[in-house]
């Protein structure tokens, strides 16, 4: 993997180092302008009929090379680095060296040269090479061209297919073959046509072979194909074969093929690239055998290969499901599907306890090639995951139809069955079943596969799970604020406005929903009604009890004239709904503005702290049972009401147990004292002040930000006057004495 | 986490049940226990016994007004002796005293199941 994508990247680097066109142009340019003064010296040495000098020639050889040369990087440039299959490639070059070729053998037909009874042969001098007529040269300067591209192009093709999975010895040896091949061609540089080849050339063709062999043998491409690939390019690789026999091979005397003759005209045009060719020529067929004879013996084993492909493309699907778990239900077709896509399994299914109906009975949650109840009916899935519990690896079933477990029969086309857990962080929470339609079906490879399979797919329901848990977190988080928003509205925005009194209050609950309340009502023109409850426990629970007892203040308490007859309506509204265990302590005052008094009962709640202009201190606690401990009459007969004669400058506070029994860190509680005591030193400040002083006291005993417990403070004064005549508190008490 | 424990004791036909540390909302489930396992064993005379109860809030007393009824149909009771005064004063505060017998040693509550007139 990392190979393929670092030679990408290495061939867009190299395609945007190349000005491709500017270069293709130049080269263009350079390999015509060669082949044309190799045309014009075969001119030149017809014209004169004589050899040309041995320093002419010399420069011609180089000027051929080099525009050869040219050519094969012409010719690897135009090709590009495109990734194509092999069959592709194998195709086009056939397709490509069929044209030149056909131009090649049909150039050699035209302008034969021949007399009665006397062969000129292909139209050159024996002796010394030159050519005795024009078209000759012309045939010769084409042929060559063809057949020369045809053998280029069939090098690099063939190189593209050995560098597969190259390495860098793989690389060296190609290197090393091209090298070999260009130096033995070199060797032959004087030779005459027709002519043998001497001993030291005999051995540089050997060297050239064992390197061909080598090369012949990097056959690492034919893994990676299907079985339909490999039997297409197996039929490729043959027409290959026989082509490049017909074409590149057969060009001599006598000699049947595509293009008579015409490694002949080839040797008398430059040897060296006559040696060249056939070189080529004899690899490519090397390389067409071994890679033939490959093909066929892979052919069995593609199968193989292929379920590995499948394996991987599986495990990628799975792997990708991890990071998608917004649907439970792909999720699990996707794990039931893997085994059979990986080929591992002909039939395979998750089975998993239902969440939805809270069993531990497992049953088929999604199934592939088989339907669920055909499942239920061929065995009891629950039954069989219970027996996986001592065996965390899973366990094989050789033979459905001999096992007790299964209700198979053996035309059923359930031969076998292979059953794996599914774990995560410990805990099984189901298990995927594979089953093969023979008996002994299943191999060790499947077995592994599928057995990973199972752990991948453990992660991802996992993942899932959690990500399902998160989204309830969140769901229920928000629930909780809209109801935590619902409940501050069912306390009053704020406290009213009295004439000669100061109220002020507040409530924060411990969790986002508590059961304390307090509220403010109007009964009529000079009385009113203030309520503090708190309702037994914490949280939701609390928090709809607390919102019951709103609506009964808000409805019975302009019914009721005293207190205790508003706390015996309420606990009898109460009995109906409340549970055993819950109960709700209140206290109700009653501000009669014009008899100038305040009455209060207490139900079971904290008492009332009261401190007068004075500094006397004391907590109202009347007896008086909890709303809800009682529903006869008990409760009604426990009540005992106080009626205060209010004198300016009485301060009342009601609190819930919050208050007084929020504790710091060392474990103390805050207490009644303390509570008192800094109502006392702040009593000449209105309700507003003292509301703030407490609170601020309570926050720096605390010493933290957070509380345990639902707190709520409601405080009111009595100043006696309407306030807006007033300048001053000191005022009040000199107007109202 | 839990710093509330019960302890099982037996006087006789009395069931007494020692709390331990604190009773709150998180820890009333094991008190609830107790008192079923009392009920499931038919010892339906149960003395809960406060010495070394510290703290105990509204959800915990919640617990008793849960099983007073029940218990006293099948004859029982639940008596709660010996509380530290600060958690006698939450009982108090809510009129518990009206409700049950809270008396301030255990002798105290187990010779008052003993005298059915003391009820």
């Amino acid at each position: 993997m990392p190979d393929t994508s670092l030679e990408k990247t290495t061939q867009s680097v190299t395609k945007r180092l190349l000005p491709a066109r500017g270069s293709l142009i130049l080269n263009g340019i350079l390999v015509v302008s060669a082949w044309l003064a190799t045309m014009g010296f075969h001119f030149q040495q017809w014209s004169a009929q004589q050899p040309a000098s041995t320093t002419l020639f010399l420069l011609y050889a180089a000027v051929t090379t080099a525009g050869f040369g040219g050519w094969w990087f012409l010719l690897r440039q135009i090709q590009g680095f495109k990734d194509t299959s092999p069959a592709r490639k194998l195709w086009t070059l056939l397709v490509g060296g069929s044209v030149l070729m056909i131009v090649a053998g049909t150039v050699t037909r035209f302008g034969r040269i021949s007399a009665p009874g006397f062969d000129l042969g292909i139209g050159f001098d024996l002796d010394t090479g030159v050519a005795l007529t024009f078209p000759t040269i012309v045939k010769m300067g084409i042929v060559s061209l063809a057949m020369v591209t045809f053998s280029f192009l069939l090098l690099q093709r063939l190189r593209s297919l050995i560098l597969v999975k190259r390495s860098h010895s793989s690389e060296r040896n190609w290197k090393l073959l091209i090298g070999l091949m260009i130096a033995s061609s070199a060797t032959t540089l004087f030779m005459q046509p027709g002519a043998s080849q001497n001993d030291w050339q005999n051995v540089a063709m050997v060297i050239v072979a064992v390197f061909m062999v080598v090369n012949a043998f990097r056959l690492s491409w034919i893994v990676f194909l299907s079985f339909k690939e490999k039997l297409a390019t197996l039929g490729l690789i043959f027409l290959l074969g026989l082509f490049i026999l017909f074409s590149l091979g057969t060009g001599f005397e006598n000699s049947f093929g595509m293009v008579p003759r015409g490694l002949e005209y080839l040797e008398f045009y430059f040897m060296p690239l006559a040696t060249f060719t056939q070189q080529a020529a004899v690899f490519g067929m090397i390389y067409c055998v071994t890679s033939f004879l490959s093909l066929l013996f892979h052919l069995p084993t593609s199968g193989d290969y292929e379920q590995r492909a499948g394996e991987r493309a599986t495990m990628h699907t799975l792997a990708a499901l991890v990071g998608q778990v917004f649907d439970a239900d792909r999720l699990f077709a996707t794990i039931a599907a893997s085994p059979v896509e990986a080929g591992s399994a002909d039939a395979s299914w998750l089975v998993m306890p239902d969440p939805e109906t809270g069993t531990l009975r497992q049953h088929v949650v999604a199934a592939q090639n088989l339907s669920p109840d055909q499942i239920e009916l061929f065995m009891d899935c629950s039954e069989l995951v219970d027996a996986l519990s001592e065996d965390t690896d899973g366990f094989l079933i050789r033979e459905a139809a001999a096992d007790h477990r299964l209700n198979v029969r053996s035309s059923d086309g359930l031969g076998s069955l292979f059953v794996v857990p599914l774990v995560a962080r410990d805990e099984r929470i189901g298990a995927l079943f594979a089953s093969k339609s023979v008996v002994n079906g299943f191999e060790r490879d499947d077995i592994e596969t599928i057995s990973i399979f199972a752990a991948q797919a453990s992660v991802a329901i996992d993942n899932a799970r959690l990500f399902e848990q998160q989204v309830e977190k969140e769901r229920l988080s928000r629930e909780l604020s809209i109801a935590r928003e619902v409940q501050r509205k069912l306390l009053p925005q704020q406290a009213p406005n009295l004439r000669g009194t100061s109220m002020a209050a507040s409530s924060v609950p411990a969790q986002e929903v508590g059961g304390d309340y307090y509220d403010f009502v109007k009964l009529d023109d000079d009385r009113y009604g203030v309520i503090i409850g708190d309702v037994s426990g914490k949280g939701t629970s609390a928090a709809f009890y607390m919102a019951e007892m709103q609506g009964i203040f808000q409805s019975v308490s302009r019914l009721a004239s005293s207190p205790s007859e508003f706390l015996h309506h309420a606990n009898l509204a109460l009995a109906q709904s409340l549970d055993r265990n819950v109960f709700i302590s209140a206290i109700y005052g009653i501000l009669d503005l014009k008899k100038e008094t305040f009455t209060i009962a207490r139900a079971g709640h904290c008492p009332a702290a009261t401190v007068r202009l004075g500094g006397e201190s004391r907590l109202i606690r009347t007896p008086g049972l909890g709303l809800g401990l009682d529903r006869g009459d008990l409760f009604r007969k426990s009540l005992v009401e106080e009626h205060i004669d209010l004198a300016p400058g009485d301060v009342f506070v009601l609190y819930t147990d919050g208050v007084v029994e929020s504790r710091d860190v060392s474990g103390e509680e805050y207490g009644y004292d303390r509570l008192l005591a800094i109502v006392d030193e702040y009593r000449h400040d209105d309700a507003e002040g003292i509301h703030a002083a407490v609170l601020r006291d309570l926050r720096r005993f605390l010493g933290a930000e957070d509380y345990d417990d639902d707190m709520t403070l409601v405080v009111l004064k009595w100043h006696g006057l309407p306030l807006e005549v007033l300048t001053g508190t000191e005022c009040v008490l000199i107007e109202s004495h | 986490m839990s710093n509330f424990s019960v302890g099982f004791r037996s006087s006789g036909a009395v069931q007494i049940l020692d709390l331990q540390g604190e009773l709150d909302a998180h820890t009333a489930a094991e008190l609830e226990a107790a008192i079923q396992k009392c009920q499931k064993d038919n010892r339906v005379h149960i003395l809960v016994n406060g010495a070394n109860l510290m703290y105990i809030s509204s959800a915990g007393l919640g617990v008793f007004m849960a099983y007073i009824e029940e218990v006293r149909e099948s004859g029982g009771d639940i008596k709660i002796a010996a509380l530290q005064p600060k958690v006698y004063n939450v009982f108090d505060l809510l009129g518990f005293p009206m409700l049950f017998d809270i008396v301030e040693t255990e002798e105290g509550a187990v010779d008052k199941f003993s005298s059915p007139s003391a009820d």
